[in-house]
């Protein structure tokens, strides 16, 4: 610790603090522009010297740590004069149109002058232009450079956070300037945190562009409905209109950053296709409906059917509060075990999963994750589909040198911070985590005498395990040897193990023998819903209760439950927010199958092939329309605010289900509660784990810059639960043939799930799916970026255009999931989880 | 005096290695390797040399930072980006007698153990660079660069690298910086090079000259240093003289030798019969000085003590009737083209002033520009990243103030009074 006096009061600070930390730290506050927490700091822009006793300059505070007993002084007059200074200079070359420019009313530059600067401008000559117009930078991205403080923040955020590093200078001195390479179209991940942290109107939101200003927007505090990585965010509206998404610096794990999806995917809430009344097939054919005449509608086809005999469905993007009353009405109004969040995972895959990566033991903070000695990024493609947690390694490990692992089978964007990286085979990463945990096992065998399971290792053996991942000996000795050397690891379990269930043991395996040799394990879930995590702590799982306690009875999943309509074995479904027709997760069509219920009861957003063939069509809100709670995929349980509401007769899922249970019932298991908060803390008493959650911290601004709000961290649940044991786990792949190939899928940077393809600006910047191979197999096959290629599976076929991919696997291609046009589930034949396809130039 | 720093340039072929050892050359480094790196140290820091490059930054100093740890790699950056203008000393060295160089960075390099050295020098001078890779050549042909030098344990390499026309790349932490590939601008000081340079590993950076003494240290001895020059300031200098005086060019001197005596002596007096104005005596960014100081020494407390500094040494020599306003605006114009851009009252503020200067020397000054002048100085100085605006400042400050009569003409429409 240190002693420090600033401005005459004295305080005590850890020792290393910046002075300007410091300074806040003690209620002071110091002007700043090149200075940005998290970033690097570079003091190049003068504004927060401050006068240290005994040192005859002037120090930049934000670079400068506090040394034991230094006086710091903060509001003398020449500092006072070195602020006006420097913000002279800043205007002596600035634009000053905030007449016409996006920023004007939130701006740093204005909020600084009028509070430090000069009152009267003194620059006379003519001013330094860098262009005429302003310049279309990228789909999203727009740029004027005459209003630049030079403060690098664009550039070091895109380097040092994102790890695009597209961004740079040109020119020198006050021709100097932040942009592209000589000012081109950024190829780049198109996130827009060049913009938000961007403090004048250089960089501005392209769609946003004109379209408000400030003061005229409302804004919510927000959760980001794509994945789970739970970044919080304000979207923010003008007459009805969302018009603008943003992150607030020091809010949320995420701070000021979001990705592409986040911040500019909130448009499909704008959609003129969304559904504003609800729908009743009359004649075969859906007509607009009162709400009392739906619910009637409902309440007579649906009390006839026995409870059993009813399927229910409600998709991961819902609230904790919309999840948990669904479960709810389905068990006790309804009285059917039959319920399901998704339509890609089968629930036994996913109660395994939840048991190996300890999920039941409560919430893991990514930054503890991050700030392992060792972090095994593996089974998924961090980078594109939870980009802000690829941000927080990359920039942790940077600052912390922890050591980052990559196992994957395509290359991705943290792999320039991973000091090593595995390109196993698709389905091999189960092989490769048992390899390890062998490998560790066998040489320290003699400290892990009495390793519990140990007869999991019966009948391995690493020569077999590593042809199985494609990983070659010295790749493993360089992973077991990172581990040796690490006293905490970080697994992350990604998405892939709930496609290759094989991992899902493995990494049991791996964990327990890094405990035996002592290491502290944190087990990081990456999912890509919003509130999966959340869905499956609610009970929506055929086998789970809520807070993870073992249903009372076992229902159907979701494949089981079309497989079931299909033969006769249910007779209706209620779907909430998913579309098991456009999606077709089972072996058997599932339009078919749904074509022999008697029943279908459908909310949603938007018409969706499963409502178009409902009896009935209860149009409900996006985030952003309602309150309530996700819980992320580390366990953080945050609250988001209504903005503004659904469209039309539109409704909040919460109301909608209370109304439904209304009319079914006015006795036993009513959930007809429509307020979220009361919801919750009946969640609090039925989940144990959310019972010491705290909510408020969550929308505070917090200016310290301390985004682990741990209050926020679900606890551990009680009791626990034995997951059914997965039957086998030999790897389901097919054969390869010579001249085939491995197919694999997943997200894509723009696009996850159906949601983000309803967003007009992310279908802008992604259209289309696209083939992706390696560029040895693409030239094998005499194919070019951008040509078609026409992939065939055993009883799907599909023409795409063709993209290279320089770190892919040989023998591997990829179709990204859930692209109209593209049902890439159908070469998942049921059992099948690595399919084999053939792939010809077409 | 005998020379040691000019002593081989205009010999017949002096750049070439059998040219420099049949002068004597590459001894001082046989009779180094037989001493321990910390005795070398020792003698430099004895002899009182003090960096040629500008700052006087004793050199035995700053080469004992180097944290002894023989794991870590350590690497020595000879700084010879000579970009201050009225600078050539450097330059002269590296045409004519590269080895001198070399022999001088071998020794350092053994002394400070590292293995690398890099010799970072300025886009313009291709000549240069090549001869210094022909040198190179030639030493690693000899076994003189490469491993086990003399049969000893010392191994070296040499590289050569070009700048790209940057002037802040002369400023040390610039130049690492564009040295690894970056974008030519300083970095933040601590930590100091000498703990994380190059590549974050421990560097010495020193200037042409300065590494070209160290042979001399070493083979005769430092009491023979110190027996030239001043006492806080010894050794030998170089001084280029250029502007109004009759001989200009390279002369090596006594640290200490009064400017008189190097303008009416050595380089023969004034061009013409227009007596002597103003002199800056250590490149550009040093203030000027008038007549009336021609008794200073060349030495760098004398020239601290007048307000200025000894810089590089370069001395350039302006007679009555030079415009002082437009000497403000070249000087200025050259600063702010050369601001590299990273701080905000240097790039801001140096094009401001040139911008002011411009209208000045064009006559088409207002009322109160040079208060303004002086102003934006005040806003400049002490609070730029580097010190590349506190030079600017500081000669123009140096201009206004022994000559604030030419600007007030200039700025009243008056014409110039020069
Ligand atoms: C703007 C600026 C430009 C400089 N240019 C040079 C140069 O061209 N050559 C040089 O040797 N030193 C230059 N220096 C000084 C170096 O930063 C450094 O002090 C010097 O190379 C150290 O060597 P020495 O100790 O041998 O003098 C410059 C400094 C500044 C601030
Ligand atoms: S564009 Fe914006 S963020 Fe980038 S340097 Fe300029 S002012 Fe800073
Ligand atoms: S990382 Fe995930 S939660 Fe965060 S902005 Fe992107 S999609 Fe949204
Ligand atoms: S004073 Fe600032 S702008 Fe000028 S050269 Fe140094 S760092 Fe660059
Ligand atoms: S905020 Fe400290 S120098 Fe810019």
């Amino acid at each position: 610790m240190a002693t420090v006096i600033i401005n005459g009061k004295t305080s005590s600070v850890k020792d290393g603090t910046l002075i300007l930390d410091a300074a806040r730290d003690a209620g002071v506050e110091i002007p700043t522009f090149c200075y940005q927490a998290d970033l690097m700091g570079v003091g190049s822009c003068r504004m927060c010297l401050v006068e240290i006793e005994g040192q005859k300059k002037l120090q930049p505070s934000c670079i400068t740590p506090v040394m034991d007993g230094m006086s710091i002084q903060t509001e003398t007059p020449q500092i006072l004069k070195a602020r006006q200074g420097v913000l002279e200079f800043f205007l002596s070359n600035h634009a000053l149109d905030c007449p016409v420019c996006d920023k004007g009313g939130e701006c740093e530059l204005q909020d600084m002058v009028y509070k430090h600067g000069p009152v009267e401008g003194r620059y006379a000559e003519s001013k330094h232009r860098f262009h005429e117009k302003d310049y279309i930078l990228s789909p999203v991205i727009v740029k004027n450079s005459n209003r630049c403080v030079q403060c690098l923040r664009c550039v070091r955020v895109c380097d040092e956070v994102v790890g695009r590093n597209v961004l740079a200078s040109l020119g020198r001195g006050h021709e100097q300037e932040e942009t592209s390479f000589l000012r081109s179209r950024l190829d780049c991940d198109h996130c827009g945190n060049c913009i938000e942290v961007c403090p004048v109107g250089c960089f501005m939101r392209l769609p946003y562009r004109y379209k408000s200003r400030p003061w005229d927007l409302k804004g919510t505090d927000t959760i980001c409905p794509y994945c789970a990585t739970g970044c919080r965010m304000v979207v923010e509206e003008r007459d009805g209109e969302a018009l603008r998404a943003r992150a607030q610096i020091g809010v949320g794990i995420n701070s000021e950053t979001l990705c592409a999806r986040g911040r500019f995917g909130f448009d499909f809430i704008n959609d003129p296709r969304r559904l504003t009344t609800p729908l009743v097939k009359k004649f075969g054919k859906l007509e607009p409906a009162t709400w009392s005449e739906a619910l009637d509608f409902i309440s007579e086809k649906l009390s006839g059917i026995e409870g059993e005999r009813i399927g229910g469905l409600a998709s991961p993007v819902l609230t904790n509060e919309e999840l948990y009353s669904f479960q709810k009405l389905m068990r006790s109004t309804l009285g059917s075990p039959n319920i399901d969040s998704s339509t890609r995972w089968d629930p036994v895959v996913v109660e395994n999963y939840i048991a190996a990566s300890a999920m039941t033991s409560g919430g893991l903070s990514v930054f503890d994750a991050a700030e392992a000695d060792t972090l095994f990024v593996a089974g998924t493609q961090l980078s594109d589909e939870n980009p802000i947690v690829d941000y927080i390694a990359r920039r942790i490990s940077a600052e912390r040198g922890t050591r980052i692992i990559v196992a994957s089978v395509r290359d991705m964007k943290l792999d320039s911070s991973a000091g090593l990286s595995i390109r196993h085979l698709p389905g091999g990463l189960g092989a490769l985590m048992k390899a390890a945990a062998l490998s560790l096992y066998e040489s320290k065998k003699d400290k892990l005498q009495g390793f519990a399971g140990v007869e999991r290792f019966e009948g391995l053996s690493a020569d077999v395990l590593l042809g199985e991942a494609g990983v070659s000996s010295d790749e493993l000795a360089a992973i077991t040897k990172r581990f040796e050397t690490s006293a905490t690891v970080a697994l992350t379990a990604g998405t892939d193990l709930l496609r290759q269930s094989c991992g899902i043991l493995a990494l049991g395996l791996l964990s327990d023998v890094l405990k035996a040799l002592g290491k502290e394990v944190l087990i990081l879930p990456i999912l890509d819903r919003a509130n999966q995590r959340g869905a499956w702590e609610m009970g929506v799982l055929p086998g789970l209760a809520p807070g993870y306690r073992t249903a009372s009875k076992r229902g159907l999943g979701t494949k089981e439950m079309i497989e079931a309509a299909a033969a006769g074995g249910i007779d209706a479904m209620y779907v909430i927010g998913e579309d098991p027709v456009g999606e077709n997760p089972s072996g058997v069509s599932a339009f078919d199958a749904l074509s022999k219920l008697s029943f279908i009861l459908v909310q949603d957003t938007f018409l969706t092939d499963t409502a178009a063939m409902a009896d009935c069509v209860l149009p409900g809100a996006f985030p952003a329309e309602k309150d309530g709670t996700f819980t992320n995929q580390e366990g953080r349980v945050q609250a988001m605010r209504r903005l503004k509401a659904p469209p039309g007769d539109a409704r909040a899922y919460l109301a909608i289900i209370a109304s439904v249970s209304g009319v079914l019932s006015s006795t036993t298991g009513v959930c007809t509660k429509t307020n979220s908060m009361q919801v919750f803390n009946e969640i609090r008493k039925e989940a144990p784990a959310y019972a010491g959650v705290s909510l408020e911290f969550n929308n505070r601004k917090n200016k310290l810059n301390k985004l682990d709000n741990r209050e926020a961290l679900a606890g551990a649940s009680e009791g626990g639960f034995t997951p059914v044991a997965m039957t086998s786990c030999a790897p389901a792949a097919e054969q390869r043939g010579e001249g085939e190939f491995y197919l694999i899928t997943g997200n894509t940077l723009f696009h996850s799930g159906r949601l983000s393809h309803s967003s007009p600006t992310l279908t802008g910047l992604q259209k289309g799916a696209a083939l992706e191979l390696s560029e040895a197999d693409a030239s094998a096959l005499g194919l070019s970026s951008g040509e078609e290629a026409r992939v065939q599976g055993n009883d799907y076929e599909v023409t795409l255009p063709v993209r290279l991919r320089k770190g892919m696997r040989d023998g591997v291609v990829y179709i990204p999931e859930f692209f109209p046009g593209v049902s890439v589930e159908r070469f998942f034949t049921t059992g099948v989880s690595l399919p084999v396809v053939k792939v010809k130039k077409s | 005096m005998e020379k040691i720093l000019l002593k081989n340039i205009d010999k017949p072929e002096s750049h070439k290695i059998e040219s420099y050892i049949k002068n004597g050359g590459y001894n001082a480094v046989r009779e180094a390797l037989k001493l321990g790196p910390d005795d070398i140290i020792q003698r430099v820091k004895d002899s009182g040399i003090r960096g040629r490059g500008g700052a006087g930054f004793p050199t035995g100093l700053k080469w004992s930072f180097i944290p002894k740890d023989p794991t870590l790699d350590k690497y020595l950056c000879c700084n010879a980006d000579e970009g201050e203008p009225g600078t050539f000393k450097d330059r002269a060295i590296m045409d004519n007698d590269p080895h001198l160089l070399l022999e001088g960075m071998m020794i350092t390099s053994y002394a400070i153990g590292a293995a690398v050295g890099y010799i970072y020098i300025r886009g313009e001078f291709e000549f240069g660079a090549k001869r210094l890779e022909a040198a190179i050549d030639e030493a690693y042909r000899e076994g003189y660069l490469g491993k086990n030098i003399f049969g000893s344990e010392f191994s070296l390499d040499m590289y050569v690298h070009r700048g790209a026309g940057a002037y802040i790349c002369g400023e040390e932490t610039a130049l690492l910086e564009s040295l690894e590939g970056g974008r030519g601008q300083p970095r933040k000081k601590p930590p100091f090079p000498a703990l994380a340079g190059l590549y974050g590993k421990p560097t010495v950076i020193n200037n042409v000259e300065t590494l070209a003494c160290v042979p001399a240290i070493i083979e005769k001895g430092v009491e023979w240093f110190k027996s030239t020059g001043t006492e806080k300031s010894p050794g030998p200098k170089i001084f280029g003289v250029s502007g109004h005086v009759k001989k200009p060019g390279l002369y090596e001197l006594p640290m200490g030798t009064t400017l008189r005596e190097l303008i009416y002596e050595h380089c023969g007096g004034m061009r013409s019969d227009k007596p002597l104005k103003a002199v800056i005596p250590g490149g550009v960014s040093a203030p000027l000085l008038v007549p009336e100081d021609l008794d200073t020494t060349m030495d760098f407390e004398a020239m601290g003590a007048k307000g200025t500094m000894l810089g590089s040494g370069a001395v350039i020599v302006m007679e009555e009737g030079t415009c002082m306003v437009k000497v403000a605006y070249i000087t200025n114009r050259f600063f702010s083209h050369e601001s590299c851009g990273k701080c905000t009252p240097c790039r801001e503020g140096t094009i401001w002033i040139t911008k002011i200067l411009k209208r000045l020397e064009e006559d088409r000054g207002r009322p109160g520009d040079i208060d303004l002048l002086e102003e934006l100085c005040g806003n400049i100085f002490g609070r730029t990243f580097c010190p590349l605006g506190d030079g600017a400042v500081m000669a123009l400050r140096g201009a206004i103030t022994h000559f604030r009569d030419e600007f007030l003409n200039h700025a009243a429409h008056k014409g110039c009074t020069a």
